[in-house]
């Protein structure tokens, strides 16, 4: 009989051994050939690295598998397939681009294992996951989301800076999806301010868009989009476009001598060395993330030197804070549920509240189809000295607007 | 008599001349932002003009050894501070280098496949260059900045940038140097007799394997002096020269096997088009749509011009 019970317990102590060793598994997607995967990934690796070096959670040690979708959907739906059948993760993270996403989705909703996703902000991939997708989570805005919140954004910057107008907004967009979504939400934002309603109602009258071929798709020539606007003169002129677009695009703007009162960039990234460039100077952005977010958040800053001591280079796209926040937004998760079962770690999930590099706090709520949405808004920076500084929000504000735009003489 | 033969030898010249003038009595930018484009266009598709007519080899990495060429220039800013437009030269003849070198490893294999062979040989040229260039340099977007590059002059109330106007003289340039180097040099004379007839070039002594050898380099070289050009008005980043392969492939189709006077005058006409579309509010996006579809058309009326080809 005491051998019997000697061996339960040897047996039961070997197998709590053997659950304990079993690392918690968490695998992400993301295009490692773009800076904003490359960066997300690092971001991620730190964060567990951080958290194996506190003990792991749960008593066990996290391992992140991290695959490469190129940007391109069928990798990306194939690495989710992959990660479910032969890596068998427990959670998946990730990654960037909508038409990536949209092509997981099915997948995902196949295994519906917990999911947190800190890109692909179109609104097409927030209803195909559906309003049933418990197991979901998504931590980056919603295009509708940044739409509104650049509306709140501009309006709070008028009531602060009276001398502030956005009354005629002139947006040029590149000619593919990314573009062609920002101009239909633009399109719809002012049929909505026509008939006083939505964020830019008290500050929108008029609203012209004219599309461009990016530079990254071949095009770069954007002069007689900015004679256009150099015509149309607004008070607001926003690009939505990429990176590469950035500097030719002011380039050619100084060339047809166009200097609106804001000159906007929305591209998801920007080039290396922007800021070193005397034409970025007074360029205003949208963005979630800069590294002078660390004057005001001890998170961000915690975030920003672990990062450049562990990879020797500076986070320089706001998808880095974003990993980071992705896999500790999980940990607290399942610190707060003491498992990882999904129901009470959903549960658990729902709850947390986790104050993250961005500069704010992060909160679950339902956004206008899913059960749980992350962030809600964007901030609006700009680039001052060769620094991006925050302008809004007003409470994490690192400078004020320089306003209106530098002439472009001397430059 | 004389008059006549004028009129044939110039007359696409006189026709682009004229088309420029209209263009710029009703849109001047779009006038002056076609020949300046164009001429780019030119400027890049010459190099493919003479490896097609000359080698017979259809170079699918032509725009890769584009992008390789403006990373070149922007390592020689960086480390140097070198002036993109100086650097021209040392790329010049790195490119040359490279193009024969790839010539010699890899083109002479497949001479005498297939054309398919030749075609997937040069695809995968392509994606190892691309590849390279991610891996050293990543996707992120780098730029030179030199402030000349944005300069600009008002005429008759027109405003406009002069850099571009590089484009011009550079695609001028070296449609002369190739012209000079095709029928006043040994070697060029040699090259063009390889062009016309490469068995018949061999059998009267002619080293058909160094010509391919030098004509491949010089067209490699030539992106070199695109690219030192291009650096100070473009972002650079791995697949910027990508869309230039299959532009350049279209000025050559639309000028004819050889023609390179032709390759200048269709990257002009077609700049041009593209600029005027362009400058018709919501109608930018349909550029492309021109730039081919005016391919298609002058293809098309050659073939019902000379029905038994």
């Amino acid at each position: 009989m005491k051998k019997a019970i000697l061996l339960t317990l040897v047996l039961a102590v070997v197998a709590m051994m053997a659950v304990a060793a079993t690392p918690i598994k968490i695998g992400a997607v993301v295009p490692l050939g773009d800076i904003t995967g490359d960066q997300a990934a690092k971001a991620m690796r730190l964060a567990v690295a951080e958290i194996n070096a506190a003990g792991g959670l749960l008593g066990r040690p996290v391992e992140l598998i991290v695959i490469d979708d190129e940007l391109k959907p069928e990798k990306g739906a194939a690495a989710i397939e992959k990660l479910a059948t032969v890596d068998k993760v427990d959670f998946f993270v990730g990654g960037m681009g909508s038409s990536v996403h949209l092509a997981q989705i099915p997948v995902m909703k196949r295994y519906q294992k917990i999911t947190i996703w800190i890109g692909a902000a179109s609104y097409l991939c927030e209803n195909a996951v559906g309003p049933d997708a418990d197991w979901y989570f998504h931590l980056h805005p919603w295009d509708y989301q940044q739409g509104a919140s650049y509306g709140l954004g501009w309006t709070e910057l008028a009531e602060a800076y009276p001398e502030i107008r956005t009354d005629r907004i002139f947006l040029a967009y590149e000619e593919g999806g990314f573009g062609t979504a920002s101009h239909e939400s633009y399109v719809a934002l002012q049929r909505l301010a026509q008939q006083g309603e939505g964020a830019w109602a008290a500050i929108m009258n008029d609203y012209m868009g004219v599309s461009f071929k990016s530079a990254a798709l071949g095009g770069g020539d954007y002069r007689a989009m900015l004679q256009q606007a150099k015509t149309y003169n607004p008070d607001l002129f926003i690009w939505a476009g990429y990176d590469a677009d950035a500097l030719p695009m002011l380039q050619q703007a100084k060339e047809v001598g166009f200097a609106p009162e804001f000159f906007v960039g929305a591209p998801p990234g920007w080039p290396a060395h922007f800021g070193d460039s005397p034409l970025a100077e007074g360029v205003t952005l949208y963005g979630m993330w800069a590294p002078t977010i660390n004057k005001v958040s001890p998170a961000a800053e915690h975030f920003y030197n672990a990062y450049i001591e562990m990879f020797k280079e500076e986070p320089a796209t706001y998808f880095a804070p974003l990993g980071y926040t992705n896999i500790y937004f999980l940990a607290e998760g399942i610190k707060a549920a003491g498992t990882i079962d999904k129901a009470p770690l959903i549960n658990a999930l729902e709850k947390v509240e986790y104050a993250s590099p961005i500069g704010e706090v992060l909160k679950i709520a339902p956004s206008n189809v899913i059960k749980h949405q992350g962030f809600t808004a964007q901030k609006i920076l700009q680039w001052q000295g060769g620094e991006q500084q925050v302008i809004w929000p007003l409470e994490l504000k690192t400078a004020d607007p320089t306003f209106p735009f530098p002439s472009w003489e001397g430059r | 008599m004389e008059s006549i033969s004028f009129w044939k030898k110039y007359k696409n010249i006189l026709f682009l001349i004229l088309l420029i003038v209209a263009v710029a009595i009703w849109k001047p930018h779009a006038a002056i932002y076609g020949l300046q484009r164009g001429s780019l266009y030119a400027l890049a598709g010459l190099p493919l003009s003479l490896t097609l007519g000359i080698v017979g080899i259809m170079n699918l990495s032509h725009g890769d050894f584009l992008s390789l060429g403006i990373y070149i220039v922007y390592m020689f800013s960086v480390n140097t501070g070198m002036d993109p437009l100086v650097s021209i030269l040392p790329v010049f003849i790195l490119l040359f280098l490279l193009g024969a070198g790839v010539y010699k490893l890899t083109i002479t294999k497949v001479l005498k496949a297939g054309h398919l062979n030749q075609l997937l040989l040069t695809f995968g040229i392509s994606m190892i260059l691309l590849e390279v260039m991610n891996l050293i340099w990543t996707s992120r977007p780098r730029s030179v900045y030199v402030d000349y590059a944005s300069s600009s002059v008002t005429v008759a109330g027109v405003r406009f940038g002069t850099y571009e106007f590089l484009y011009v003289v550079f695609a001028i340039a070296v449609l002369i140097g190739l012209q000079l180097f095709l029928k006043k040099t040994r070697l060029g004379q040699a090259s063009f007799a390889v062009g016309q007839n490469p068995r018949g070039a061999k059998i009267v002594g002619i080293n058909t394997s160094f010509v391919y050898l030098i004509v491949f380099g010089i067209s490699v070289a030539i992106l070199g002096i695109a690219a030192g050009v291009m650096v100070p008005r473009f972002a650079i980043f791995p697949s910027v020269g990508s869309s230039y392969t299959m532009k350049s492939f279209c000025l050559v189709a639309m000028a004819g096997l050889g023609n390179l006077t032709g390759i200048l005058i269709s990257g002009i006409a077609l700049g041009v088009g593209e600029a005027i579309v362009q400058s018709i509010p919501g109608y930018a996006g349909w550029s492309d749509i021109v730039f081919f579809g005016v391919l298609i058309a002058v293809i098309m009326i050659r073939s019902i011009r000379r029905p038994s080809l």
